[in-house]
């Protein structure tokens, strides 16, 4: 008995050593309503770059700051329209000089007023800036929902427009001496963008191919903060695919030495509305001709080489237009998804898909006696030219029962790994009960926001103690069962239950 | 020491299972069936002897047989 006790209290002391926040990432400083950044910094040179190849907006400012302050400073603030600072995602600054030195700690901040028309992340350098002194970061981020189709409704053959409006001068909550923004476009259909007037000698924006450059623009005098708002509408004939809900669960067994992997995805097309009913037969003759179409016709997703079993479900139950290609000996195996139906701009659909995989390629003994080291995808999910993006992803990593001492890390790459920084992962450590089990497996909840399908080759490692009496505990409950019941029909055949006299 | 040092230093030691997935349902199977048998025995007579000679190496067949078992047929515990 004493031993279950002490069991379930170390069961019960999970420690979690890397990152613990609460469970839903939240901005953690508000700042006073009246809020101004200090102007201790000067963008001597300022060039955004927009990239609109996909169904997202991925962007990266390169900008050499400096600065102008009498001392030393290292709190540089990055403003968002208040309307677009939610939808940000996997933000990371770099020292664009030193980019295998990590990324810089980011801070999300909200001004503390419900008015406000911008909100702050706050990166801190690592090592204050000496005055006078310069560095070159690099910005990258998405943004998330930021397209909007126009027009919102079209017919089912049309081609779909997308519209992005944003400020022809990048936000900045400093002085910015020049500046220019290019826009990467994935097609040369540009019905519609804003000719801009005044800002610069010359045409603006200047076109080459599919990219429009808005700039350079002289703006030393132009205070921070000032916005000029331009919008380009542009041809997107593809789904803008968006999960507002991706559950992925990761299982890994000991005893079967076996990973289990289940994703279940809560998927929305954001693009054009249907202006008329859906006609099957003009769909069938479409995709017959292979014509490009707003609506997901086929997802594709890349699985390890290995995987075995896959599934495909939905809420009716098995969908068979699947196929699964397992690939040759480590290369990746190829699972394509037919959904029931074509998922049109505004349509839902919710799906379940699953795989396994040999548990050696994905879990290690750590040098230390009865620690484990697992390294897992953070995500996978399909791989599609259009791109996908994530409101809310919520990784479970369900490690073997009495696991504890769980920690766990993000890799870091010398280029963006597609993820928010350590802060804005949530991280929960719970038990869970399921087949089998006395006292509940660990299971490992990371949730993160706003993620794209640049997370893809994302890693997650996890460490954990699990000692030989964790692995004997099933075998030793069912032991222990089936003993019980042969005692207890020893003993009824003890009891005499004859009719005598005693 | 980052965890991803310690996934680079443990590069020679995989994890194997005590029962490679291919000899799961061989394992779990026969331990089930050594189990049916002692159970068997045991009721012809039972004693308390035939718990210690039966009922002991049954419950431990069971055991670890019903987890293999369940193994092999695809819920992974």
């Amino acid at each position: 008995m004493r031993s279950w006790t002490a069991v379930a209290a170390a069961v019960g002391s999970f420690i979690l050593s890397a990152p613990t926040v609460a469970a839903v990432p939240t901005v953690q400083t508000v700042l006073s309503p009246k809020f101004q950044p200090p102007p201790v910094f000067k963008n001597l040179n300022l060039v955004r770059t927009t990239n609109l190849d996909k169904g997202y907006v991925r962007e990266t400012v390169n900008v050499v700051v400096q600065n102008v302050d009498q001392q030393p400073q290292s709190e540089y603030y990055l403003p968002f329209p208040a309307d677009v600072f939610d939808h940000v995602g996997a933000l990371e600054v770099r020292d664009k000089k030193a980019p295998d030195a990590g990324r810089f700690d980011v801070e999300a901040v909200k001004v503390g007023s419900s008015s406000s028309d911008v909100h702050y992340y706050v990166v801190n350098f690592p090592e204050p800036l000496a005055p006078k002194a310069e560095i070159t970061l690099g910005i990258s981020y998405s943004i998330l929902s930021a397209l909007t189709p126009r027009p919102a409704a079209i017919q089912q053959s049309d081609k779909q427009f997308l519209n992005y409006a944003f400020s022809a001068y990048a936000p900045s909550a400093y002085q910015t001496v020049t500046q220019k923004t290019k826009l990467k476009l994935p097609t040369t259909n540009v019905p519609e963008h804003t000719t801009t007037e005044g800002l610069k000698s010359g045409a603006d924006p200047e076109r080459q191919g599919t990219t429009y450059t808005y700039g350079p623009y002289d703006t030393a005098k132009v205070a921070p903060g000032t916005a000029y708002p331009v919008s380009v509408r542009y041809e997107f004939t593809k789904p803008v695919i968006t999960a507002s809900l991706l559950e992925r669960d990761l299982e890994v067994s000991h005893w079967g030495g076996n990973l289990a992997t289940e994703e279940r995805y809560w998927l929305r097309n954001n693009g054009s509305r249907l202006e008329n009913q859906f006609s099957r037969v003009e769909w069938t003759v479409s995709s017959f001709q292979q014509q490009p179409s707003s609506a997901i016709r086929e997802l594709t997703f890349p699985l390890k080489p290995g995987s075995v079993d896959p599934y495909f479900t939905d809420d009716i139950g098995n969908v068979s237009t699947s196929r699964y290609r397992p690939g040759k000996p480590r290369r990746d195996a190829l699972l394509e998804l037919r959904p029931r139906f074509p998922i049109f701009g505004g349509w839902n659909y919710s799906f379940r898909i699953g795989w396994n995989n040999n548990l050696a390629s994905f879990l290690r003994q750590g040098p230390a006696a009865d620690t484990y080291v697992l390294k897992v995808p953070f995500l996978e999910g399909p791989k599609v030219p259009e791109g996908v993006q994530y409101d809310q992803v919520v990784v479970r990593v369900i490690l073997p029962e009495g696991a504890h001492n769980v920690r766990y890390e993000t890799l870091d790459q010398s280029t963006s790994n597609g993820l928010p920084s350590s802060h804005q992962i949530a991280a929960e450590v719970s038990p869970l009960k399921t087949y089998m089990d006395t006292l509940g497996r660990t299971v490992l909840t990371l949730t993160a926001e706003d993620l794209t399908d640049e997370a893809r080759d994302s890693q997650l490692v996890v460490t954990y103690e699990y000692t030989l009496w964790d692995g004997l505990r099933k075998p030793a409950t069912i032991t222990a069962g089936l003993l019980a019941t042969f005692i207890a029909a020893w003993a009824v055949g003890q009891i005499d239950v004859s009719i005598k006299k005693r | 020491m980052s965890l991803n040092e310690i996934w680079e230093a443990a590069s020679a030691s995989p994890y194997a299972p005590l029962v490679s997935k291919d000899n799961q349902f061989a394992v779990g199977f026969s331990l089930l069936f050594a189990a049916f048998i002692l159970t068997g025995l045991f009721g012809l007579n039972r004693s308390l002897a035939s718990i210690v000679s039966f009922g002991v190496p049954a419950s431990l067949a069971f055991g670890f047989g019903a987890v293999f078992m369940i193994c092999a047929v695809g819920v992974y515990v």
